[in-house]
């Protein structure tokens, strides 16, 4: 599984732009993977193409009714495993924009183990009718064994470390607006916080490596297990990123900052002092942000520990995008659901887009 | 070559003529073109072939080999029959080319005191398969590593061994005094390494193929921390008890190995095995590479080499699938004699266990049928000779156990021993295994050495169907 690199856009992809008011199944978008598990799989000719969808996406918010019919009588299935108000109902008006009947399936994650198993909750889904199937899950690939099951297409809303790549997805089309020349081509971009258990970080990697960005991933070493060895393989992949524990040297002329939210289950697993410590050596401070270039953008995933991860005058400073991630978020989830209900219609095969 | 095979699987004694095989006989070192003749289940003669009555006979085909011992497998009987039951277990085992199978004391109840054990026994005696099932007992009551299990009386019915497999004897003085006890009774402590306390959750090997598909890591050093602890513990306890023996199974990685092979060398009485699946995979299966140990670069990623969906959950398994570097390692350690034995952990589970998220499912793999083939494939990309292979699966077991080992092919004894064809591949499926546990990684994959015969103790255990 090889990615390709940017300069390859010369490709059939390079000039498609998907006409959103019409039924996905009466064009061809180019778009050949049945689900989005993660973006390991997607090459950099297919993600400008999201991002053009996302563009067109974007009009469409801004009309005074926000909605096309594309996916009328299409019925979309959230299933969430994992507590989450800001990517549930981020797909929820995404598919409704859309024209899509939505179905909320909310299960307590304290029920995975012995309640209905996944694979049964997955058909059960499919005989009610779903089409698409929006998962979030605590356990690193569980939407894969969903798409073993469903027929139709799967949408990775974040499981366990692993991956969350409408996230990463959202967060490269904000970068791509506001970064001079809309490319993060060889922009320093820096991801601060807990990146041993962040599918942020991990679903960033693969969409900014593929992006040709200058990516540096930051924290305390107990937070970055594991990143070393990634970075240094990486790199002979062509996929170079750099991990370091000093902030300074992280953020120095960054162009661009994404501090990830720190839990304080990590105070137990003795990964952490205290947030109190925390704060002090990896927060995002005002006075830290001064070693980035001036203008450099601030964003984070949400939800915010303001305060702790990222000080409130930075989280809403002039700096800030964080309020934009969320619009975007939208747009990009209504790309993503576009843009697969076209590869269900042209026939992928579901294999294909499992590996 | 020719067989000729009388009467059918189940009767009682074996008749076989086999002119012109390879045969291969680890206990006198020896391999080579050889004719064998057996009567009523007796070898009757073996006649090593020289000049041209050898011609064109070579170790590519029709291989005569001992029957091979297991160090390492659970037949889940009594309590998780669904899994696997000893008659299950046993046709595996003999569809595997095992005529002598070593069976985990964590059934329920477990194997903590004598009835339990002889209720193993006859099941295997009840199953009609001639395949001899040896039991281990457990180290500690209910396996809960707190106080000793019925040691001595489980020795007396007839335990080869004391392990807490799965369960590892956490607690070092109980540790100690099991290695200590189990020494006075003559049978080795079978402990399988890990810290617990560093393996908490974890999912997968900790390494590249953790971090990018974000499974909780199991570290190297979980294992690596408890061989050191057992062998630093054995060499007090060999001073007081010097029949003490530690046998430490499923060796994983390549620092477990260099402690094992010190302390070989500082002749500690420790003995270990190997799984098929830990030297001939490695944790790059997890993120979809479907390449054997030797041919892995460590990186799937840049390679290319992932053809398959990522966590598959045959795969998982405790110790997990290890780094490429392990994985050659565990090969070289078999060559060096390091390792005294290959043992297949063959772990049954059912569909309900095993078809669910990948951090959810239980840990183990369906192996007592696909050994060969895997170990086959690694003497086929010289990592191993056969002569030193099939001498793993045979003489090293027998020695662990402190068996001394008939010579397999001296005449007048038993006929114990398998034919396979190791030109021919056969498919691995869910309905090609004896064992109901189906969880197999390797499904869907070809293996060379199809099994045509196998005889336990003079009798018919497997013979393929003609035609």
């Amino acid at each position: 599984m090889s990615l390709a690199v940017p300069d390859e856009v010369g490709s059939a992809l390079g000039t498609v732009v998907p006409s959103v008011e019409a039924a996905p199944e009466t064009q061809s978008t180019g778009w050949r993977h049945r689900h989005l598990l993660d973006l390991d799989v997607v090459t950099w000719p297919e993600i400008e193409l999201v991002m053009r969808t996302t563009d067109a996406m974007r009009e469409v918010l801004g009309r005074p009714i926000p909605r096309v019919p594309a996916l009328r009588g299409k019925s979309v299935t959230l299933l969430f495993y994992e507590a989450s108000t800001r990517t549930r109902v981020s797909f929820e008006v995404a598919a409704k924009n859309l024209s899509a009947d939505v179905v909320n399936i909310a299960v307590a994650s304290s029920s995975v183990s012995k309640g209905e198993s996944l694979v049964d909750t997955v058909r059960t889904v499919e005989a009610l009718g779903a089409d698409m199937l929006v998962m979030r899950h605590a356990v690193s690939g569980a939407p894969y064994l969903a798409a073993r099951t469903f027929a139709g297409s799967v949408l990775n809303g974040g499981d366990g470390w692993h991956a969350h790549p409408t996230q990463a997805l959202l967060d490269l089309y904000t970068m791509r607006e506001h970064l001079p020349g809309g490319s993060v081509a060889g922009r320093k971009v820096v991801i601060l916080g807990d990146i041993l258990h962040s599918r942020v970080a991990r679903s960033n990697i693969w969409a900014l490596t593929a992006a040709g960005a200058e990516l540096w991933l930051c924290g305390p070493a107990t937070l970055l297990r594991g990143f070393e060895a990634w970075a240094a393989a990486g790199g002979a992949a062509g996929r170079r990123f750099t991990v370091t524990s000093s902030i300074d040297d992280a953020l120095r002329d960054a162009d661009v900052v994404m501090a990830l939210r720190i839990q304080r289950e990590r105070m137990a697993g003795g990964l952490l002092p205290s947030l109190r410590e925390y704060t002090a050596r990896f927060g995002l401070t005002r006075e830290r942000l001064e070693l980035a270039k001036s203008g450099a953008l601030v964003m984070h995933p949400g939800p915010l520990n303001e305060g702790v991860e990222i000080a409130p005058d930075v989280a809403s400073g002039p700096n800030s995008v964080i309020t934009e991630q969320v619009t975007n978020g939208v747009a990009v989830r209504m790309a993503m659901l576009y843009l697969l209900a076209g590869a269900q219609a042209g026939g992928v095969a579901s294999e294909e887009s499992l590996r | 070559m020719t067989v000729a095979t009388a009467p059918s699987v189940g009767e009682i004694a074996a008749e076989l003529e086999i002119s012109g095989a390879w045969l291969v006989d680890p206990a006198a070192g020896r391999e080579g073109p050889a004719d064998l003749v057996v009567r009523e289940g007796l070898i009757e003669a073996v006649t090593w072939l020289s000049g041209g009555d050898a011609d064109g006979i070579d170790a590519n085909g029709v291989i005569v080999a001992p029957g091979f011992t297991d160090l390492h497998a659970h037949f889940r009987e009594p309590g998780f029959e669904d899994a696997e039951t000893v008659a299950t277990g046993l046709a595996a085992a003999a569809h595997g080319g095992f005529t002598t199978v070593c069976a985990m004391p964590n059934t329920n109840p477990p194997v903590d005191e004598p009835g339990v054990l002889r209720r193993i026994e006859a099941a295997a005696g009840a199953s009609g398969s001639p395949v001899r099932v040896l039991v281990y007992g457990a180290v500690s009551a209910q396996r809960a590593g707190e106080r000793l299990a019925s040691l001595g009386e489980l020795a007396d019915a007839g335990a080869v061994g004391f392990s807490d497999d799965g369960a590892p004897v956490h607690s070092t003085p109980l540790f100690r005094s099991a290695l200590a006890y189990a020494g006075m009774l003559g049978v080795p402590l079978v402990d399988h390494p890990e810290d617990p306390s560093l393996t908490d959750g974890a999912e997968a090997n900790e390494g590249l193929v953790a971090s990018v598909l974000g499974l909780r890591g199991w570290p190297a050093a979980a294992e690596e921390a408890a061989v050191a602890r057992d062998l630093a513990i054995l060499a007090e306890v060999v001073r007081d008890v010097p029949t003490a023996r530690l046998h430490l199974t499923h060796i994983s990685t390549r620092a477990s190995l260099a402690l094992i092979r010190r302390a070989k060398a500082d002749r500690l009485p420790v003995t270990c095995d190997i799984t098929p699946h830990h030297l001939a995979l490695t944790d790059e299966w997890l993120a979809g590479s479907r390449d054997w140990s030797w041919q892995a670069t460590g990186n799937p990623w840049q390679a290319g080499s992932i053809v398959a969906a990522p966590y598959e959950t045959a795969l998982r398994v405790n110790p997990p699938l290890r780094a490429v570097d392990d994985a050659i390692a565990c090969l070289e350690a078999l060559a060096d004699g390091t390792a005294d034995a290959i043992a297949t952990d063959h772990a049954p589970h059912t569909a309900v266990d095993k078809d669910v998220e990948f951090g959810l499912a239980a840990n183990g793999i369906s192996g007592i049928e696909t050994a060969l083939g895997l170990i086959l494939e690694a003497v086929d990309a010289g990592r191993l000779t056969l002569l030193r292979a099939i001498g793993a699966l045979t003489i090293g077991p027998a020695r662990v156990l402190g068996h001394t080992q008939r010579h397999a092919f001296a005449e007048g004894n038993p006929a114990d021993l398998i034919v396979f064809d190791r030109s021919d591949r056969w498919r691995v499926e869910a309905s090609a295994l004896a064992s109901k546990g189906k969880n197999s990684p390797l499904i869907g994959c070809e293996l060379p050495g199809r099994v045509l015969l196998t005889v336990a103790g003079g009798r018919m255990a497997y013979g393929v169907d003609e035609g």
